[in-house]
């Protein structure tokens, strides 16, 4: 069972759910590890002093704060003493859409499990698993992790709740200074990459989609294992825009009927390998 | 603005689109510096070889990947760099999906795409997807590493997502949650007028991180040497009989 981040209690109403908080994302990175380059031995981080000069360990280390140029020193229980509620509980206070909830919000997905097996609790988390799904509802509400708040969205996903931390709105950037287009397309342009993205739609199906660069670099860590040399690839130059902008769309659509994957010519002319998959007319949902 | 953070061409059929990405988020959280407790000093990180019990420069450390127990294959800089692939300056968009069909699970982070010399393509993009409601599929280099990400037009600007891949996202039924008693109708019923008693138009705005500022107050409270009273932490009652509790919170949220 994968470690509890958070325990406390999911409330809405005067129903509390007792819960754990576990990830719902798991690292498959390949992580490297320092090593010092003479004797090849791991580094270790050691916390230490800059005062005394002698090693600390991690229960003497408090959270220091700059106020003003004055140095203030706050320790855990100091901090868990702040709004101590929120630490402890997750109170739901609307339920929304999830439609309505702009992808931009979304930070980490977690899970929360039910925290023991008593009986009341079990029934009290499967109604409201069912409660959600039923209503295709999701429920917002705010608590503490860690020294940090965070809005959270929770939802029924696969017969569990889900909860994705998100964002403040005041941690969401306005847009307002982002260089945007030119001028608005002519119906012909606009009508014909419509017709592109149209004819290049396909239903979402994530698990297409492999990640190439963990699979790259476990043949680049097996090629340097067997003491073969490793060669850098050159870096594709940037495509330039087209010319005519009409004559490109047109020309896409036009390998798009043939039944071609559209390449830019840069592409087809460098000889580059295609390293998409091959695309069948019967796999497209329109 | 702040400076833009990536730049690059997006890239569907023969359309070259050169953009500039900019990060669309940041985190507001109160952040603290590690200190000793005793004596306020900063505490410093030092990197050091157990073998010689010294710390090392930067310089004499390099990567490794532990391949067996102890066992080590060393890669320089640009050997890992390899990995991340040639295409650093390309985004070609294979797909094109509703962009409501993505499980918030996979959203991991969120640019802001800005134009560049080519504005009216970009203006063209922009409107497609507009018009459509679908979401560009592609793969992003950024920092050596390859990204899953989909474009999206937001309201007014021009969205890319990074995204999880499909098996860095946990299941539910990996979870092997034990299954309650199946709740009586009447528990169905009231928790579901319930939650159509709370259900509101979602707006961000609503909610505000209040703990930032109370954490804000501590500090200050603090600097002028006042004594913090650290409370105990109640743990919410657990009522046992989650029909009064349902029935109960209906009352309370009709009043």
């Amino acid at each position: 069972m994968a470690r509890a981040l958070w325990s406390g209690s999911l409330s809405f109403g005067l129903v509390n759910v007792p819960v754990q908080l576990v990830s719902a994302a798991r690292d498959l990175d390949y992580h490297f590890q320092q090593l010092h380059d003479k004797d090849k031995v791991p580094i270790e981080q050691r916390r230490v002093c800059s005062k005394e000069n002698e090693e600390v360990t991690w229960e003497e280390v408090a959270h220091g704060y700059d106020l003003d140029g004055k140095q203030v020193v706050v320790t855990d229980e100091e901090l868990g003493s702040v709004q101590p509620r929120k630490t402890r509980t997750i109170d739901v206070e609307a339920f929304v859409d999830l439609g309505e909830v702009d992808p931009i919000y979304f930070d980490h997905p977690y899970f929360l499990i039910p925290a023991g097996d008593s009986e009341g609790t079990l029934r009290a988390y499967r109604l409201l698993v069912e409660t959600l799904a039923d209503q295709d509802q999701v429920a917002i509400g705010r608590f503490v992790m860690r020294t940090k708040e965070y809005l959270v969205a929770v939802r029924a996903r696969e017969g569990v709740l889900a909860l994705s931390t998100m964002l403040f709105h005041d941690e969401v950037r306005p847009a307002k200074d982002v260089e945007s287009g030119g001028k608005k397309p002519s119906k012909k342009q606009l009508d014909t990459a419509v017709a592109i993205v149209e004819g290049l739609s396909t239903d979402w199906d994530p698990g297409r989609y492999q990640d190439c660069y963990r699979e790259r670099l476990k043949r680049v860590i097996d090629a340097k294992r067997k003491r073969k040399t490793i060669e850098v690839p050159k870096p594709e130059k940037e495509p330039k825009p087209a010319p005519d902008l009409m004559d490109a769309l047109e020309r896409t659509l036009e390998q798009l009927r043939d039944g071609e994957q559209p390449r830019s010519e840069r592409r087809a002319s460098d000889g580059a390998k295609s390293g998409g998959r091959s695309r069948r007319g019967a796999q497209r949902s329109r | 603005m702040p400076k833009s953070v990536w730049n690059g061409t997006v890239t569907f059929g023969m359309v070259n689109v050169p953009i500039k990405l900019y990060s669309g988020t940041e985190s507001k959280a109160i952040h603290f510096q590690e200190v000793h407790a005793k004596d306020g000093a900063r505490i410093e990180h030092r990197r050091v070889c157990p073998k010689e019990d010294r710390e090392v420069p930067y310089k004499q450390i390099v990567k490794g990947y532990e391949v067996e127990d102890g066992q080590y294959v060393v890669l320089g800089n640009d050997e890992i760099k390899a990995a991340a692939g040639n295409r650093r300056k390309v985004i070609e968009l294979s797909d094109f999906i509703d962009a409501g069909e993505i499980d918030p699970v996979f959203y991991e982070k969120t640019y802001y795409v800005g134009s560049r010399d080519d504005k009216d393509a970009f203006e063209l993009l922009y409107q497609a997807l507009r018009k459509t409601g679908r979401a560009g599929i592609g793969r992003f280099s950024f920092h050596d590493r390859e990204y899953l990400v989909a474009l999206r037009a937001g309201q007014g600007v021009l969205l890319l997502h990074t995204l999880r891949f499909h098996d860095e996202v946990v299941s539910g039924q990996e979870l092997e949650v034990e299954r309650g008693t199946k709740p009586s109708d009447k528990e169905i019923d009231m928790a579901g007028r319930l939650v159509s008693s709370l259900s509101e138009k979602f707006s961000p705005r609503a909610y505000e991180d209040t703990y930032r500022d109370a954490v804000l107050d501590l500090i200050k409270r603090k600097a002028r040497g006042e004594e913090i009273d650290v409370v105990a932490q109640e743990e919410p009652a657990q009522g046992d009989d989650l029909a009064a509790a349902l029935e109960a919170s209906l009352a309370g949220s009709r009043s």
